[in-house]
């Protein structure tokens, strides 16, 4: 009895989570008719038109493109100077205390909402002519993915014990070596957590593109998914196929790497 | 100056000449990114707030006119409203299906590896298109609700033209949501209990309510704690969702403070305005913040 | 990865940015193979508009003409929320992404005023041409022609910095089997004959309109606050909305209209509205063509054939709202002369006809004489744009008052009644408003 109980709540939060996606799906392979007058409740001649119209009338095609190089940039520049600035705080003591204040900086631009900073980096953005730009979007986001990745890299480094960074140097290691040899690899596991936390975000990242790009050669492929929505005279059939191929590739991703992911989201709350 | 005195918990490493230089170095790269496109705009931010501005250029200085302004702004204090209401209640569902949900897979059974990989989906999706399912549910004349209600009989359903059912509309879309993140960290604190406690209830007799009470509960506190700190303070932030399924309507019923203040800058070209709520708002997320980690010790100390 | 010094890291780094840069050349393919190939002195163009099915005859018919006409047109669609800050952000920071910007005619004043668009007329758009429709051409002017200046404006020449591009505006669609007699001359005879409809069990309600707050309500209520004689701001830019005739518009709309409407209306937008009157369970709604012209497919409405249009009913006045689509060319566009010489192209008598015939309102008057219109709602909206049509007052700030009003209107509509004391609360946030943004002295 009891393992039906289960199976019975298992299917519920299945189908829960699955029925939504399952109706965004459906939706994308019917024409705009079917969906608004028909109201059927799965596609009664599915077809990829929706999707072949997107990339060729919508440019959907740019969008993603525009999404991954700009996520891969600035996820890659942020963990590399991040885990730099980790590592020192975490190993070194520096002068006029100035790691309590880096940690207070760094605690203070995570907890505070990104929209705070919305319109500076606008009117900076502005400023240096990086409007609608790819670098203007890869100096955003790699600013707000470095303030996290040095704050997460650096509990990562804590765990790893002095001794054996100390006892390399005694062995004749530069502190270099040391780092490059005992530290980073155990740091590993870290260093993936992180980086993918912080490829979630920025590939979903929607605020910033919004008000920072305005044409296919920089608009993210959230932003773009937004030219869609219109309260006026919705197209709907658009509007779920580019919800479809802007889920898939994050999903896949996450779903790939699954174990590291849940270890970088819960590192923060259970020590 | 080039040798650090030693100390007495060896959490710091020693060293002499450039080595000394080196954590500054390391740390250069970081502090300069942050400080330019972080800390100067943030300031620069802060400097808007107390002018008046007119077709995007400042026109003339007004202090905290501005923040004066704000709190008998019936639009603000509204959307206030709203936006403490609906992280209140997100967040506490949240944590309530989130707890459930840990417990129900505290232990092994069949599926469960299933269930834990499906969960990851909502909390990974672009915001933007959870925005864009939900549409597709709730949508009077193409959504999900209204073509099982036809297919059974019924009328067209009518939820996101009407300020109240808009509202808990959005709230359900944030349980859908973000849910399976407290499950996952609720879970992963369950996990890490220590098992005798558990033991020994279990030899003592105790059933299972009183076992979770007296003992789950109170061990899951911080954890709890934790997870519920971290998910208000993101709830605050909400725009993406709100943007895309009501753009704040109808009427304000979902105004969130984020979309009010875009709405704000953006289309009422009030930049000095915006800049002014825009730091209040992230004032008020600190204040919580702070306030939360005192409780966070409080109850860990317990 | 496990295996890196900072040396090596800045060794992937570098191998990072080629990659990327590899993909920058990627994206550069990818987006030329979107654009169709084109002849080499082709007249590029850049066109920026928001998602809206008035432009549809203008996307399917003008624009393959445009191109053999030797334009090579770019159309850049976003959705009408993000358009207006995209856009003025484009203009003023000078970004240069757009040749044209098909804008709505309440943002001419905020693109007017910070002077980011080009003098079209100096560039060769004659604007005293008879052709046009005086009511439209006049909305291309800034600072406007008649009417009170915003400050700063008072002694500036007026100059052609848009043009109309396709017009559009209100209209009253109606069942010709309640008002039998052609388009309720009154807004007495719509409410009467209206009820009497009811009665005979042919409709539900007389009138449909939109309730929730912000531009929605304030878009219904316009017509009849004009038709009862209103006016928003005297020369001076005080508050006249809330003197009697207004009071009495408000009063009429919160309480009558109300009454003989639809329960939920106080939360009705274009989809509830046109769901009634498409449904057949309305007797008349004033609405912009867009959502009017539904009326004739079949496949949209429950009462084919029963459905006509006509002018506003009249109070005092019979006067609807203007809001077309009005194409203005900023300072910064790549392909300035492109742009003007497309603009004199599109506003010519020929195109113009043809405009018509692709079904759209078009903006001159040798459009309107086309013999052939595209939709049956072309002439009737001649009719209105002769009894009268005015567009929003034509000041930067509308966006702002426009939501207090319409905050203070949905909560009387709510309540059914206090119409005239709603006008009061919001004529006092109005002035405060105002005066905080310079209006007065």
């Amino acid at each position: 009895m009891l393992r039906t109980a289960r199976a019975a709540v298992t299917t519920l939060i299945l189908a829960i989570v699955l029925l939504p996606i399952y109706w965004m799906v459906s939706t994308s392979l019917k024409p705009n008719r079917e969906i608004t007058q028909d109201g059927t409740l799965y596609p009664h001649a599915p077809s990829f038109d929706n999707y072949t119209h997107l990339f060729s009338e919508k440019q959907f095609g740019s969008f993603l493109v525009n999404s991954v190089a700009v996520t891969v940039i600035s996820v890659a520049v942020a963990l590399a100077a991040g885990s730099l600035g980790a590592y020192a705080i975490a190993r070194f003591r520096l002068r006029f205390g100035l790691e309590r204040w880096i940690g207070l900086s760094l605690l203070t631009l995570r907890i505070v909402p990104p929209v705070v900073v919305l319109i500076p980096i606008y009117l900076l953005m502005l400023h240096l002519s990086l409007l609608d730009t790819w670098l203007g979007l890869i100096i955003t986001y790699t600013a707000i993915n470095i303030t996290f990745c040095v704050w997460m890299m650096e509990s990562f480094f804590r765990e790893i014990p002095l001794d054996l960074e100390e006892a390399a140097m005694v062995d004749g290691d530069s502190r270099f070596t040391a780092f490059r040899r005992i530290v980073l690899p155990l740091a590993a596991p870290g260093l993936a957590a992180t980086a993918i936390f912080a490829t979630i975000v920025t590939f979903n990242e929607f605020l910033f593109a919004l008000v920072l790009t305005a044409t296919p050669r920089a608009m993210t492929m959230p932003r773009g998914t937004a030219t869609l929505i219109g309260r006026i005279d919705t197209d709907w059939a658009s509007m779920s196929a580019a919800g479809v191929v802007g889920a898939l590739p994050i999903v896949i991703f996450a779903l790939l790497v699954q174990r590291h992911l849940v270890r970088g989201l819960t590192m923060g709350a259970v020590k | 100056m080039t040798t650090e005195a030693p100390t007495i918990r060896r959490e710091r490493l020693q060293g002499a000449g450039l080595d000394a230089a080196l954590p500054y170095l390391l740390l250069a790269p970081a502090v300069l990114i942050a400080l330019v496109v972080l800390i100067y705009p943030l300031w620069d931010g802060i400097r808007a707030s107390t002018q008046f501005y007119r077709y995007g250029k400042p026109l003339r200085d007004v202090g905290l006119g501005n923040y004066l302004q704000l709190w008998t702004d019936p639009e603000f204090l509204n959307s206030l409203w709203v936006t403490v209401s609906f992280v209140t209640l997100a967040v506490a569902i949240e944590a309530v299906i989130g707890l459930l949900l840990a417990l129900f897979c505290s232990r092994e059974f069949r599926g469960i590896r299933l269930l834990r990989t499906i969960l990851i989906i909502p909390m990974v999706i672009t915001p933007v298109v959870v925005a864009i399912v939900f549409r597709l549910i709730y949508a009077s004349d193409a959504g999900m609700l209204t073509a099982f209600s036809e297919a059974l009989g019924g009328q067209p359903v009518q939820i996101l033209g009407q300020s109240g059912p808009a509202f808990f509309a959005l709230v359900a879309l944030d349980v859908w949501e973000w849910t399976p993140l407290m499950f996952l960290i609720i879970l992963a604190g369950l996990q890490s209990l220590p098992v005798e406690p558990f033991e020994a209830a279990r030899v003592d007799g105790a059933g299972a309510w009183r076992t979770f009470v007296d003992h789950t509960l109170p061990m899951l506190r911080p954890v709890l704690a934790v997870a519920i700190v971290l998910r208000t303070i993101d709830a605050f932030g909400t725009f993406d969702q709100v943007f895309v399924l009501t753009g704040g309507g109808p009427g304000q019923s979902t105004l969130l403070l984020s979309i009010f203040g875009y709405n704000t800058a953006f289309k009422y070209q009030q930049t000095g305005y915006a800049a002014a709520l825009f730091v209040t708002m992230g004032l008020i997320v600190l204040a919580l913040a702070l306030a939360a980690v005192r409780l966070l010790r409080r109850v860990e100390a317990s | 990865m496990t295996d890196k010094n900072p040396f090596q890291r800045a060794m992937n780094r570098r191998t990072v940015l080629q990659g990327s840069a590899g993909l920058a050349v990627a994206a550069a393919l990818g987006g030329t193979t979107t654009v169709p190939a084109r002849a080499a002195d082709a007249k590029k163009v850049i066109i920026g508009a928001f998602a809206d099915g008035g432009l549809t005859p203008f996307k399917q018919k003008i624009i393959p003409l445009a191109k053999t006409q030797g334009f090579d047109i770019t159309f850049l669609e976003d959705e009408y929320g993000v358009t207006l800050e995209k856009w003025f952000a484009d203009a003023q920071n000078k970004a240069g992404q757009y040749d044209l910007y098909l804008l709505d005619d309440p943002w001419v004043p905020q693109f007017g005023a910070a002077d980011v668009l080009e003098d079209l007329g100096a560039g060769g758009i004659d604007g005293t041409n008879s052709d046009w429709v005086g009511p439209l051409i006049d909305m291309g002017y800034w600072p406007p022609r008649q009417g009170p200046r915003v400050k700063g404006f008072e002694t500036a020449t007026p100059t052609l910095v848009t043009v109309p591009f396709v017009g559009d505006l209100q209209t009253l669609t109606y069942r010709n089997d309640v008002f039998t007699d052609g388009a309720p001359a009154t807004w007495d005879d719509v409410i009467t004959k209206g009820k009497a409809g009811v009665a005979a069990g042919k409709i539900k309600y007389p009138v449909v309109f939109r309730g929730v707050t912000g531009n929605p309500i304030v878009t219904s209520w316009y017509p009849v606050f004009l038709s009862f004689g209103g006016e928003f701001f005297d020369d001076k830019w005080n508050v006249t909305f809330n003197n009697a005739k207004g009071k009495a518009a408000a009063d009429f709309f919160v309480g009558t209209m109300k009454a003989n409407a639809p329960p939920g209306v106080v939360e009705f937008d274009s989809d509830q509205e046109g769901a009634a009157i498409l449904g057949g369970d309305a007797g008349a709604i004033i609405q912009y063509s867009g959502n009017a012209i539904k009326s004739d497919d079949p496949a949209q409405t429950k009462v084919p054939g029963k459905l006509d249009f006509g002018v506003v009913p009249k109070q005092e006045k019979a006067i609807a709202q203007l809001g077309i689509f009005i194409a203005g060319v900023p300072k910064s566009a790549p392909n300035k002369q492109n742009s003007i010489d497309f603009l004199k192209w599109y506003t010519s008598a020929d195109t113009q006809a043809k405009l018509a015939e692709a079904g759209s309102i078009p903006v001159t008057r040798s459009g309107f004489a086309v013999k052939d219109p595209g939709n049956r709602l072309i002439p009737v909206a001649l009719k209105q744009l002769d009894a009268g049509a005015l567009p929003r007052p034509r000041m930067p700030d509308w966006a702002k008052i426009e939501e207090l009003l319409g905050n203070a209107l949905n909560k009387a509509l709510q309540a059914g009644s206090g119409g005239g004391d709603a006008l009061d609360a919001a004529a006092t946030q109005v002035t405060a408003y105002l005066k905080q943004a310079g209006y007065y002295g």
